[in-house]
């Protein structure tokens, strides 16, 4: 979500740091930033926090906690529940009050939509949004700067019935349809929440996700009914996902909202819209049965401590839960918080612990060792064997390989891979290590291996069950393979594991992939000459593309011994020519006859 | 006659078995095709998370409730209700490394089968103290040298507070493109109270950590491994370097 920091700065009273200082802060108290880029950073709300924090709001109370700073406009805080005039000629109907627990609507009369004023436009458009019209940004602006997502209907497009307008909220019908704003028709299903013109029956919204083109606010439109609901965020995650259309207001909606939340979205957006394009709100409908409740959760500081390993005092903790803004009352060690009713987050102690921690700063937990474990350590058995396999293996030349456990046969498969290739679960390894001994012989020349020798120890799904096995295959030998606890059947029962060695290796180097090419060569030489010089003039004569120079052959014939060599060529960068081979051979053999060998 | 080579992931797994042990942590296991209840519903993964989702998870057909496992959390799950059904009270210590499985599309850093590794500590007062102390303790010995230990603030819903951890090689001898940088490690957290709960464990009395880093990021840190497909290649010109 991006956030912009000059947007942050209107709840404040006191400069804020540069941008990235406030990335710093929020990545160790709250958020990690995925970038900063002048002003504008961009913070992933963990999924906890969807709540509170998806908002230029949200992320200044939590500034505000973090730097200790106070927040001195809070528009979450100024107004209780304002009174809401009771609207004349709007009804609202809920049909299923679990779906859409709130919905307040007010019809404004003699708007004049036009262009946004300068400071709103600018603040939409840096954090990626583009402006539409001032009435239109008015109601993004309020979802951006607390979270509320808000829709605005053009009044005049919907029917009256004894000058009444009736909005009703229920599930569209099968194959219903609906253009929306951006032109795109969707077909609904009954799964679908809209929002309807209850005197038509025509649908006006997809609810909480996107609105239609046929209430669309526009420069001739003059009435408006304007929208702060709430909607279930289940429903409108699955609606969503179905449809295959995410918007800032679904997004919102499925991390769950706080009902409460409507009625400041609804105040702040009637407040903007009657400033910058004028009207008169009418009265409101407020259709909100079930009330959230308020909720204590109680920790005392003893258990904070004994959780994060800590030793914060109680003045500490009740410092931190006022930088939070959560009203409490400490009775006897122990803090009894009413969390504000944007957190719903907080339900549990280890909520309020989270709270301390995060917000006091983790770096202040000290490292601690482990005390003493006060009992024997158990040898798990099936790894005591498995490394005794692998041990063995490795000790008569075998080299150990993880393969996929996804084949194009097996017993069981999975019913969503991605691409649907293989989707069954192997039943047995030997398969995987047979391809890859294949595939591993065709580079034994620059393995430089004799004999391709592979083993896994890896699980199968035979014979309708689960059980890991330890395969082998090699060049010259039939594959097999058989169950970890057979093998396991013949160790004793161990009392410490083996101190079997690990890799040494520093650092891994990556290798060409590029097909190499391999070229023998054979030369008489006078029998005094070593092995070593000859490699020498051939590796002074190969150039830059030998990577491998073996002699795999030697015998002596009178006064001279043949010495027969293999090399191996490669580019880390291209395919190399078989031109290109027989130039540097050329080259080798030119520098032989040269020392007065002989080529054979 | 020449020694074959141990697998990167296996000497990775050797070693931290070797230090958890001395650290009195013995190793647990689990299936990878596991139940909804030990990989979602126990671990207080919500019905409706979207971690469950098809796009995430790799679901069985024909059978309805299992999964391909997406963690090694669910292994915390069966130890500890086995070990309570057992009549074997806390302190509890487990290691589980294994292969786990997420449905997305490969490239160098991600793939759809990879390895984790799980621990667990579970005492009357284990703390984030401690969980530092055994993360400082575990990666100086991993990359030979002074490890410092960095938490930030995450969300999982089977710990509280979650956590992620960042450690920085501070030592001369860290490999250059290391050293002095905070990088990333994995998850952890407290247990959260409903999962000891879910075990049987009375989560008033005991308390504890879990973490979960991947053990493939740690190798390719540790060696400089450049593409996590690398693992799962069978390809002697990566696993004949180790």
């Amino acid at each position: 979500m991006l956030i912009s920091r000059l947007w942050l700065q209107k709840f404040f009273d006191k400069p804020l740091p540069d941008a990235q200082a406030l990335a710093d802060a929020l990545t160790l108290h709250a958020f990690e930033i995925e970038s900063v880029k002048a002003e504008i950073l961009d913070v992933k709300v963990t999924a906890n926090r969807g709540h509170d924090c998806l908002s230029h709001r949200g992320i200044a109370k939590e500034l505000s906690a973090i730097l200790n700073i106070t927040l001195a406009k809070d528009p979450l805080l100024k107004k209780e529940a304002a009174a809401f005039k009771k609207a004349q000629n709007l009804n609202v109907s809920i049909e299923n009050p679990i779906l859409c627990s709130r919905y307040i609507a007010v019809r404004i009369t003699g708007v004049k939509v036009g262009q946004s004023p300068d400071w709103l436009r600018i603040h939409l458009e840096s954090v990626g949004q583009k402006s539409i019209n001032n009435v239109v940004d008015a109601a993004n602006f309020v979802m951006l700067n607390i979270g509320q997502p808000m829709h605005v209907f053009d009044a005049s497009k919907l029917t009256a019935k004894d000058g009444r307008l009736h909005i009703g909220i229920r599930n569209a019908k099968a194959n219903e349809k609906i253009e929306t704003l951006d032109g795109k028709t969707y077909s609904l299903t009954d799964s679908n929440l809209t929002i309807v013109d209850r005197n038509s029956n025509a649908i006006l919204a997809i609810a909480g996700i996107k609105g239609g083109k046929s209430a669309e606010v526009g420069e001739t439109t003059t009435d408006v009914i304007l929208e702060s609901a709430n909607f279930d965020g289940i429903a409108v995650r699955k609606a969503s996902q179905a449809l295959k259309l995410r918007t800032d207001a679904s997004i919102r909606f499925e991390q769950i909202l706080s009902p409460v939340l409507a009625e400041f979205g609804m105040h702040d957006c009637v407040e903007l819209i009657l400033k910058i394009a004028g009207g008169e709100a009418e009265g409101f409908v407020d259709e909100y049965s079930e009330k959230q409740k308020d909720r204590a959760v109680s920790i005392t500081t003893s258990e904070v401590n004994r959780t994060l390993g800590t030793e914060f005092k109680e003045r500490g903790i009740a410092d931190t839960f006022t930088r939070l803004g959560f009203p409490f009352e400490l009775n006897n060690g122990t803090f009894a918080v009413t969390p504000p009713f944007e957190r719903l987050d907080l339900n549990i102690p280890a909520d309020l612990t989270e709270e301390i921690g995060r917000i006091a700063g983790y770096q202040k937990i000290a490292e601690v060792a482990l005390p003493i474990f006060p009992k024997a350590v158990d040898i798990n058995k099936n790894f005591y064997t498995a490394e005794h396999v692998r041990e063995k293996l490795i000790s008569i030349g075998y080299s150990e390989v993880y393969t996929s456990i996804f084949s194009d046969k097996g017993e069981r498969a999975v019913i969503n891979k991605v691409g649907g290739e293989r989707p069954y679960l192997r039943s047995s390894l030997l398969d995987g290590l047979t391809e890859a001994v294949e595939k591993n012989a065709r580079n034994k020349d620059i393995l430089g291996v004799q004999e391709v020798k592979l083993f896994e120890i890896g699980s199968i799904w035979d014979a309708g069950k689960e059980e890991i096995v330890v395969g082998i295959a090699g060049e010259h030998e039939e594959p097999s393979e058989l169950p970890l606890s057979k093998y396991s059947l013949e160790l004793s029962e161990p009392k410490s594991y083996e101190d079997y060695p690990i890799s040494k290796t520093e650092s891994y180097r990556s290798f060409a992939r590029f097909p190499f090419i391999v070229r023998d060569i054979a030369l008489w030489v006078p029998v005094i000459t070593e092995a070593n010089q000859v490699e020498k003039v051939i590796k002074d004569n190969a150039g830059g593309l030998i990577i491998r120079l073996e002699l795999f052959d030697r015998f002596e014939k009178g006064s001279k011994v043949s010495f027969a060599f293999r090399l191996v060529f490669q580019s880390a960068e291209r395919t190399l020519t078989d031109d290109e081979a027989n130039t540097i051979m050329e080259n080798i053999y030119a520098a032989a006859k040269k020392k007065g060998w002989e080529v054979r | 006659m020449q020694r074959g080579h141990l697998h990167p992931i296996s000497s990775l797994i050797r070693e931290a078995n070797a230090i958890f042990y001395k650290m009195g942590f013995t190793i647990a296991e689990g299936p990878l095709l596991e139940s909804e209840w030990y990989n979602f519903d126990a671990l207080n993964v919500p019905t409706d998370h979207p971690a469950r989702d098809m796009q995430d998870t790799f679901y069985i057909k024909d059978e309805p409730g299992y999964v391909l496992r997406t963690h090694t959390s669910g292994v915390q799950i069966r130890y500890m209700t086995e070990q309570m059904k057992k009549g074997i009270l806390p302190p509890y210590r487990i290691i589980a490394p294994g292969k786990c499985f997420r449905n997305e599309a490969t490239d160098i850093t991600h793939e759809a089968e990879f390895f984790q590794i799980e621990g667990l500590a579970v005492g009357e007062d284990i703390s984030l103290a401690h969980l530092k102390g055994t993360f400082a303790g575990f990666f100086s010995e991993i990359f030979k040298g002074q490890v410092d230990i960095r938490f930030r603030p995450s969300y999982f819903p089977f710990t509280e507070p979650s956590i992620e951890v960042d450690m920085r090689l501070t030592s001369k001898t860290a490999p250059e493109k290391l050293r002095d940088k905070w990088i990333e490690i994995g998850g952890a957290g407290m247990i959260h109270p409903k999962v000891l709960e879910n075990c049987g464990v009375d989560s008033k009395k005991y308390q504890g950590y879990a973490f979960g880093p991947g053990l493939d990021r740690i190798a390719m840190l540790k060696w400089g491994i450049d593409d996590i497909r690398l693992m799962h290649s069978a390809d002697l010109r990566f696993i004949n370097q180790f």
